[in-house]
């Protein structure tokens, strides 16, 4: 059974003419199916989609989770996107879907926690939109990350065109690409994962084909024992500079032919959404499902333009 | 409030120098003076601090000891290798290092005893006689203000600015964010650096955290009134920079300047040097810059030396 825990839902705010309460949403698996017809509230497809994810249940450490909104609510259509972000949500809620599957966080921080938010302005008004357009949000991370084959992955590699290259394809972590160099490879990745400040570790000159990847937050050790392996260049999402980034400038500085790529933490997986959107299809007809490309925040001083949206 | 802690230090800086000039005259050999160990270095700095020195927290000799014979000290922000190989360059032997050796906060070494790279650094430390002392917690906490503040304000000229009762506040001239991120380029030396907000945007209230910041602290400040715009070292991209990007579509003007680690913290150790050379006299003190690790596509360059 799915961990989903909605229990611990974000209170969300008082729902006009709906339950509030999951209490009132039919119990998971209890008939409605994909063979009905008529409004499906959100609560029966986010069981669907833990159920059919094949992902085993973390009873003790998840962070899936409903993060916002009511789960009676009927669902006109759903959105898949990295992080929730504001523009994330304007962006489905223009696009008429009030569902949103989310890889990683709606409230800043790891664990979504709301401890200090309380009196937040910024805070008030993201719940604010998401009840006025009864967005529901439900994180599905560690299902994600557990699925068989990896959808982030999976999709990272199609998103790249590197899916032939895959020392595995139905693990695809690690790739043996065409000889290109080191900047050659950082050019074509800002282009293609559309990352425009997207920062490198190494020689722009050195010889890059053997290439391993840790899409998203990549820890210490899980990316220093990568780059200890046979490969010349590490790709991550994120990881902090006292430790892999500078585990990597140290390999360099003593003759290894090493280099590390930091994407961004949005587009180190975000094209697994859009995978992961295309396999929602598989299980779910009755509504749309659509893939949300996230704006990158920063730019630099090479391009000092903002793509953020600054009105709601 | 910088004023002051100049002039405290400048008569502690005497009061060591007299006490330095007196153990050698004694001793009637200036021979002597190649004998300071790293352990009476840091004996001075545990009584120039000006706060209390705790046990605990992550400071302590990754290389070397108390024993290690020095030659000369160099401040650094992070114990790269580039920053071992730089130390002994300026001869240099004993490194006092803002950041791990090791590639984790607390130096940890119960994963790493067997790996390839952490033999070889050590090798390379012992073979020189270095010592390495990492430095993190007792130079934030530095009495009265914060010394990587001091070093790092003073670097972008803007210690005038500085609020008396929280240095981590500044109030600034007005200027657009575009122009507040090129005086941080320029001044700190910065390749690398990302932005978030309008570049058109006026701000003028500027809240530092060099180095690491990030959670609802830094979301619970930028919501308050005296902040327009947060510079920090780094953050993760989906905990701050994700709130700043969203504070902004909430309507809010508010704009946000992500450095880098390195070069947010490193000009407060060359204050470490100066602070430093204030007490220690015997031998020379230097600041040692480090090598920012990336580069942007737009801008390969190839600063990192691959020769031990």
């Amino acid at each position: 059974m799915a961990d989903i825990r909605i229990a611990q839902a974000a209170p969300a705010a008082p729902a006009a003419g709906r339950g509030a309460a999951p209490a009132n949403a039919p119990p998971p698996g209890s008939g409605r199916g994909p063979a009905h017809t008529g409004p499906v509230p959100a609560l029966e497809f986010i069981t669907r989609i833990a159920q059919r994810s094949g992902a085993p249940t973390r009873p003790i450490l998840t962070l899936d989770r409903v993060v916002a909104g009511n789960v009676t609510s009927d669902v006109t259509g759903i959105a898949c996107m990295a992080l929730a972000t504001f523009d994330g949500l304007k962006a489905a809620a223009a696009a008429g879907r009030n569902l949103v599957i989310v890889l990683e966080d709606t409230w800043w921080s790891d664990n979504d926690d709301l401890q200090r938010l309380e009196g937040n302005s910024t805070y008030k008004a993201k719940r604010a939109f998401i009840h006025d357009h009864n967005l529901v949000v439900a994180r599905f991370g560690d299902h994600i990350a557990d699925m068989k084959p990896n959808p982030i992955a999976m999709g990272m590699a199609q998103q790249l065109g590197w899916e032939a290259y895959a020392a595995d394809k139905a693990n695809p972590v690690r790739f043996n690409i065409p000889p290109t160099n080191l900047l050659a490879l950082t050019q074509s990745l800002s282009r293609t994962l559309g990352s425009r400040t997207l920062r490198a570790v190494g020689d722009p000159r050195l010889p890059v084909s053997k290439v391993g990847v840790i899409w998203g937050n990549a820890n210490q050790l899980p990316s220093i024992n990568l780059l200890n392996s046979d490969i010349d260049t590490l790709l991550v999402g994120y990881t902090h500079e006292w430790e892999a980034v500078m585990y990597a400038q140290d390999q360099v500085a003593v003759g290894m032919k090493k280099s590390l790529i930091s994407l961004g933490q949005a587009a180190g997986e975000q094209a697994g959404m859009k995978y992961f959107a295309t396999w929602l299809k598989g299980i779910i007809d009755e509504v749309p499902v659509d893939y949300v490309p996230l704006v990158e925040p920063y730019w630099n001083l090479n391009q000092p333009t903002n793509l953020v949206s600054t009105r709601i | 409030m910088e004023g002051k802690h100049a002039t405290g230090l400048s008569r502690r800086s005497i009061l060591a120098a007299g006490a330095a000039g007196a153990g050698l005259a004694a001793a009637g050999t200036p021979a002597l003076a190649a004998t300071l160990t790293a352990g009476e270095i840091l004996d001075r700095m545990k009584q120039n601090v000006g706060g209390p020195w705790r046990d605990g927290g992550v400071d302590h000799f990754t290389v070397g000891g108390p024993e290690t014979v020095v030659l000369g000290v160099s401040t650094v922000m992070m114990c790269t290798f580039d920053a071992l190989k730089d130390s002994l360059k300026a001869g240099c032997n004993m490194v006092i290092s803002h950041e791990p050796t090791y590639w984790s906060h607390p130096d940890r070494l119960d994963d790493i005893r067997e790996d390839p790279l952490y033999k070889i650094k050590l090798d390379y430390v012992t073979r020189n006689n270095m010592a390495v002392y990492h430095c993190h917690d007792h130079w934030h906490g530095l009495r009265p203000i914060d010394g990587i503040h001091v070093g790092e304000a003073a670097q972008l000229g803007w210690t005038q600015y500085m609020h008396k009762d929280n240095p981590r506040f500044y109030t600034l001239p007005s200027m657009t964010l575009l122009d507040m991120a090129k005086h941080i380029q320029s001044t700190l030396d910065v390749r690398t650096m990302r932005i978030v907000g309008d570049p058109a945007m006026t701000v003028s209230k500027m809240y530092a955290s060099y180095g690491n910041f990030g959670g609802i602290t830094g979301a619970s400040i930028l919501d308050g009134p005296d902040c327009d715009v947060m510079v920090i070292g780094e953050a993760q991209d989906w905990d701050l920079p994700m709130y700043v990007q969203d504070t902004m579509t909430a309507g809010n003007k508010k704009a946000f300047i992500m450095i880098g680690h390195d070069k947010s913290e490193q000009w407060g150790m060359k204050y470490f040097a100066e602070w430093l050379s204030g007490f220690v006299k015997e031998i020379p003190c230097k600041f040692v810059p480090i090598i920012e690790p990336y580069w942007n596509p737009e801008k390969p360059v190839m600063e990192i030396n691959t020769k031990i």
